[in-house]
């Protein structure tokens, strides 16, 4: 601290800059930073976690009940375990086709999901900004809700004629102009894209925009 | 930005959907395809037979009753406190402390830096703005290394990168305060309040 307040007193012009433009670039955070945007870019699978330790939880927890009553001698409570594993084995028999069929298939369907969720990337749906000094991501809604504001000021209609969708490679603006009102899309382009532009958004999004036939009257 | 395991809940949960996947598919092929059910009876009546066996064999002396039924007890419970123990793992890494060193002077002792003290200055900061309906600061601990991870809820169509720089000039304003360059991530993120709440018109 002591270093500093002298620094501040003996340097003038061009060493202080020096000395803040040495400090200005990220220094011990980098690589961890670059580990946290990765993991705020893409969904920690938090909710089908919970969702999966609870289903298997309820399952291994009636399985418990049943087991512990019959290791200590008491009558089930719904159904023994060894009768329940006879019925398994004999399956087919013994209940509907149809009743079976549609079980497999309520099965099978959890089981996808549940896969699907481990290996899909789960990219959440979000950008990055560039910045010098902190890691910044912002959902596509607030983009979405930024550009609508600068197309809907370029193109002189009201809030309720812009609508703006942002994905990852592409944003795509909506518009329905006034009726009788000509509008010039390439204006309204051009605007939304100088805004995606300053925003410096990574990945780049590519700006389109579909003008529709239909006006509105009385906008 | 938190210590949640993601590679193990990515292993656990596709195994567990594997399962699901296998039993569903089996089910369906029972109900439909006769061959496989003549099969199932063969692979599935031997393994229980074994099991029968096995049971018969690990009666408690004197008794009719097996301790394997204890023994498969134990193991339900074990798998029910890892499931507990999985759960808690989500979400950690939490911490109180932005910053604790030693103190170099002359009085032994560290000093610790509450998270609170950024929370406190950024809040104030961004108080008086019109353009913002929510800010929650919050500090964690990821490998050893604490990071602040500052959320704002910006009003519907405010131009994000400006927000963002403007933040970006408070969180160098709070370096200088505390004295260590803290990694931080800015998310500038949309809640139900800026979601549903008025558009910011000013501006």
């Amino acid at each position: 601290m002591s270093q500093d307040t002298e620094h501040a007193s003996t340097g003038h012009g061009p060493y202080d800059a020096g000395a803040v433009t040495e400090s200005a670039p990220p220094g011990s955070g980098a690589a961890g930073m670059e580990r946290i945007l990765k993991r705020e870019m893409h969904s920690s699978r938090v909710v089908v976690s919970v969702i999966a330790a609870a289903l298997v939880a309820l399952v291994c927890g009636y399985a418990l009940l049943e087991t512990a009553v019959r290791a200590i001698g008491q009558p089930p409570w719904l159904v023994d375990p060894l009768t329940a594993a006879q019925r398994v084995v004999a399956l087919p028999a013994g209940v509907r086709p149809l009743l079976l069929t549609a079980a497999g298939a309520v099965v099978a369907m959890a089981g996808l999901f549940f896969f699907l969720n481990a290996v899909l990337p789960g990219r959440r749906a979000r950008h990055q900004l560039p910045d010098r000094r902190a890691a910044v991501v912002v959902d596509d809604e607030v983009i979405a809700a930024a550009l609508a504001r600068r197309a809907r000021l370029a193109a002189n209609v009201t809030k309720e004629q812009v609508m703006v969708i942002v994905a990852r490679n592409r944003v795509v603006v909506n518009v329905r102009p006034t009726s009788g009102v000509p509008l010039r899309s390439d204006a309204v382009l051009d605007a939304v894209r100088r805004e995606v532009r300053d925003m410096g958004l990574s990945p780049m999004p590519d700006v389109q925009i579909r003008v529709s036939t239909a006006g509105v009257v009385g906008a | 930005m938190n210590n949640t395991p993601r590679v193990l809940n990515r292993i656990l949960i596709g195994f567990l959907g594997l399962g699901l996947l296998a039993i569903g598919i089996l089910l369906m092929l029972l109900a439909t395809v006769p061959a496989v059910g003549t099969w199932w009876h063969e692979w599935a009546g031997g393994l229980l037979n074994s099991w029968l066996e096995l049971f018969a064999r690990t009666q408690f002396p004197g008794r009719q009753e097996s301790w394997l039924w204890l023994a498969i007890c134990l193991v339900l419970a074990a798998m029910i406190g890892a499931m507990v123990a999985w759960v808690a793992q989500q979400g950690k890494g939490r911490t109180s402390l932005i910053a604790a060193e030693e103190d170099p002077g002359g009085v032994p002792g560290t000093v610790g830096i509450g998270g609170g003290v950024a929370e406190q200055a950024l809040r104030a900061a961004l108080a008086d703005r019109p353009d913002l309906a929510g800010v929650t600061v919050a500090t964690y601990k990821i490998r050893g290394e604490t990071a602040l991870k500052i959320r704002v809820d910006p009003r519907q169509g405010v131009a994000p990168h400006t927000l963002a720089a403007e933040v970006s000039s408070l969180v160098e304003a709070l370096d200088a305060v505390i004295g260590k360059r803290t990694p931080v991530l800015i998310h500038l993120g949309s809640g139900a309040r800026s979601r549903f709440g008025r558009a910011e018109r000013v501006r």
